[in-house]
């Protein structure tokens, strides 16, 4: 049955189509009175709700969580259940929960990003991902990147965590050094305090810190990953041979064969071993340090991202989003929930102890929850306008997922910090990521 | 049979019963045959036993070969066939013959190192000492352990800067100190890395195939090993002429298992160095992971692992092969 208005038939609507759009303009009309209300719809009321999340290095933040999820289920009548793995098998489970159908309703994702894998089966956030920005000054310009899949938006990204330099004030002062406030101090530095038996530490190997690490150097130089559209790797380029050679010197200068077997946690030891001049890794490294090693903690300071030689200066930092499965039988609960977590943004940051740090404009405005109350860490406030993530200044692809998830870029830095000729290593760099883009375009 | 069902006493209706099953052939043909029934009861034993390696077995072998041949991804219902177009994506790449290199070093060296130690520990638990009951009981602790534990353990134990080994080889004088040169970097150093996952590998599971000698050696019976000492014999050819034939059988198991064990070996790698640094490590089950199912693709993940099956192949063709021949 065609419905139709006589004498204008360029206007013909289905019923079928009719349906959907009336069953959207509602769905629509009664999440928008839901969250104006900031109560949950009636049909909440009743319900549950399973949360998939990863276990935070900062642990109060779980408890905090737990109990977070806990009261709003018990405000909105909805039994809630929060389970906690470790990040690193998120992906094998969310790949079991794709194929069961089944599962959790809200999903996080860490450091690995999936959501051009499954956007497909992931319900659509754009509308709660626009009225929160709408409602929070909009998100900072690096939040879209991990969520966004052809303009819609399939995660609510709820913070990302940065690795800014840490360095020991003491030392360097003692060594006569200038703050590392750009790589070429921080390489000086490395160089001096190294005979004075205090090196750095990067690491050159497989662990997602090496991922974020030689990105953020290599983008502060200048260097890209892909082209703005995300289609094209760009690694073949001046900037990436100054950055190979540059981390060559470093190492050579500066560190030790340690970092060839680092992972994700050797530089918070060394830090907190008092061995370290500077380590750029995330702050957990520098408030560890507060019990582990007080004197280190006094005089561990913590820098902006280090300016490249142009003066640029790019952070790379982990994202993390919540997704909700498109095959979740309480979408509406998952939306309200989510909705409410942003809500609380500020309170969040406050329970990580300034590890999370903000997508939102308005909780990103200085001064920020407890980073900007404490000296030492108001600098980190300066970093959402320089944030960046895998792909740059591309989006998160899938592409560059697989690239990341075979560590092709840090081996890249380790090849060259092994000995191997720059135009060698860029020949073998230039030929993996090709190998897998060319895969993707195929698929 | 409907006539022979006809109401009458048990002796009657017995006598019945097997006149008209003597005459089935000629009336019901084959099927209805005392060979067919006695055939029929066989299978049916064996059903649980076939379906069971059915469902646990061949559907998953079968599984992977379809996400070989297709485009399938995790965030995928539908795959589409895609011929060998995976297998030819993982020849492609260099990572993949590296990985495939340092498996076969890998099982190589494993095997090399177990059947010493699992031999040697086996004689060890054969003689008669104290305390041997909690001997054999603590030595397959490795074995039982989580292995995401037991390797955490082995982490730390090589960590770059609390390693324990480095310390105590440096109070002994053996190696330099902290922060020279001469101070080893177990999981930093490519050839050291792949050493030290193949010792870990060892570790956890050289006490299986100690039990498994063990239960071997106690089976040969003492009066044939007292005739082959009367006869002359010295403790390697008793070993080799005498105990070896004889629990063939039980070897050929034991390294069966052990080489899937091996070979199919994903965590101690993964744990300790994700295949690093620099791809030192990488081996095909640890790439097929990362790509597989980190990466979502499921087709070409499933193709990396399915060039396991050409080097578990030959090996199990040799071992069952001879484990046949032994049987006749």
């Amino acid at each position: 049955m065609t419905l139709s208005v006589h004498g204008r038939a360029q206007s013909q609507v289905t019923r079928r189509q009719f349906v959907t759009t009336a069953s959207i303009g509602l769905a629509g009309g009664s999440l928008a009175t839901m969250l104006a209300a900031r109560q949950a719809p009636a049909q909440v009321r009743g319900t549950s709700l399973r949360i998939l999340t990863w276990s935070h290095f900062i642990p109060a933040y779980d408890t905090w969580f737990d109990k977070f999820v806990g009261d709003w289920g018990e405000k909105n009548g909805v039994k809630v259940r929060v389970d906690h793995i470790p990040h690193l098998e998120i992906p094998a489970r969310m790949a079991a929960e794709f194929a069961a159908g089944a599962g959790h309703d809200i999903l996080f994702n860490g450091s690995t990003i999936l959501t051009r894998i499954y956007y497909k089966t992931l319900a659509d956030l754009t509308d709660i991902y626009d009225q929160i920005g709408k409602k929070y000054g909009g998100w900072i310009p690096a939040a879209r990147s991990p969520v966004d899949v052809e303009g819609r938006i399939y995660g609510i990204p709820i913070y990302y965590i940065l690795l800014p330099m840490i360095w020991r004030k003491d030392l360097f002062d003692q060594a006569g050094l200038k703050p590392p406030d750009t790589w070429e101090l921080a390489r000086v530095a490395a160089r001096t305090l190294k005979a004075k038996g205090h090196p750095t530490g990067i690491q050159f190997s497989h662990c997602n810190d090496a991922n974020l690490n030689w990105r953020s150097l290599l983008f502060s130089f200048g260097g890209t990953e892909t082209d703005p559209s995300g289609e094209r790797p760009t690694i073949d380029t001046k900037e990436m041979r100054e950055a190979l050679r540059f981390s060559k010197a470093l190492f050579d200068e500066g560190m030790t064969p340690e970092v060839f077997s680092w992972d994700d946690a050797s530089d918070n030891r060394y830090l907190a071993s008092g061995i370290a001049c500077w380590v750029h890794d995330a702050i957990s490294a520098y408030r560890t340090t507060e019990s582990t090693n007080p004197p280190v903690f006094q005089n561990a300071y913590i820098g902006l991202e280090p300016a490249g030689p142009g003066g640029k200066r790019v952070s790379v930092s982990a994202p993390n989003a919540f997704m909700v499965w498109k095959f979740s039988k309480n979408q509406a609960a998952a939306k309200e929930f989510l909705v409410h977590l942003m809500d609380n943004d500020k309170e969040g940051m406050v329970q990580s102890t300034g590890y999370n740090m903000p997508f939102l404009n308005d909780t990103a405005k200085k001064p920020m929850p407890v980073i900007g109350a404490d000296p030492k860490l108001q600098v980190l406030q300066d970093f959402p306008k320089i944030v960046a993530f895998f792909g740059y200044p591309g989006p998160y692809t899938t592409q560059i997922q697989e690239v990341a998830n075979l560590f092709v870029l840090p081996d890249m830095f380790t090849r060259v910090a092994r000995g191997q000729g720059v135009d060698e290593t860029i020949k073998w760099g230039v030929g993996e990521y090709q190998r897998i883009f060319a895969k993707h375009k195929r698929a | 049979m409907t006539s022979t069902s006809q109401a009458g006493d048990p002796d009657t209706k017995s006598v019945r019963v097997a006149v008209s099953l003597a005459a089935i052939p000629r009336s019901g043909g084959w099927f209805h045959s005392q060979t067919a029934r006695r055939l029929g009861f066989g299978y049916a034993l064996l059903a649980p036993a076939a379906l069971y390696v059915t469902l646990l077995v061949a559907v998953p072998f079968l599984f992977s070969l379809y996400l070989a041949v297709s485009d399938a991804s995790v965030g995928e219902q539908v795959a589409g066939f895609v011929g060998l177009e995976n297998f030819k994506a993982a020849l492609e790449m260099d990572t993949f013959w590296i990985a495939l290199r340092n498996s076969v070093v890998f099982f190589v060296a494993a095997a090399i190192l177990k059947s010493i130690l699992g031999t040697s520990l086996a004689f060890l638990l054969l003689q008669n000492f104290r305390g041997k009951k909690i001997v054999r009981a603590l030595v397959v602790i490795p074995f039982t352990l989580p292995v995401a534990i037991s390797v955490l353990g082995w982490k730390w134990m090589y960590d770059s800067q609390f390693s324990v080994f480095n310390w105590v080889l440096s109070r002994m004088g053996l190696i330099g100190a902290y922060g020279t040169d001469a101070w080893p970097v177990w999981l930093g150093d490519p050839r050291l890395a792949l050493i030290a996952c193949v010792l870990v590998n060892v570790w956890r599971t050289f006490p299986f195939s100690a039990i498994v000698l063990l239960a071997g050696f106690t089976s040969v019976p003492n009066e044939v090993l007292d005739a082959a000492k009367v006869d002359g014999c010295t403790f390697m050819q008793r070993f080799h002429h005498v105990v070896v034939p004889m629990i063939f059988p039980i070897l050929m198991v034991g390294f069966l298992f052990d080489t899937v064990f091996t070979l199919s070996d994903l965590s101690v790698v993964y744990i300790l160095t994700q295949g690093g640094p620099g791809n030192a490590t990488q081996i095909l089950p640890v790439l097929a992971y990362q790509i597989g199912i980190q990466a979502g693709n499921l087709g070409r993940g499933a193709a990396i692992a399915l060039f396991l099956v050409p080097l578990l192949a030959p090996a199990m063709f040799v071992f069952l092969r001879n484990l046949k021949r032994r049987e006749y």
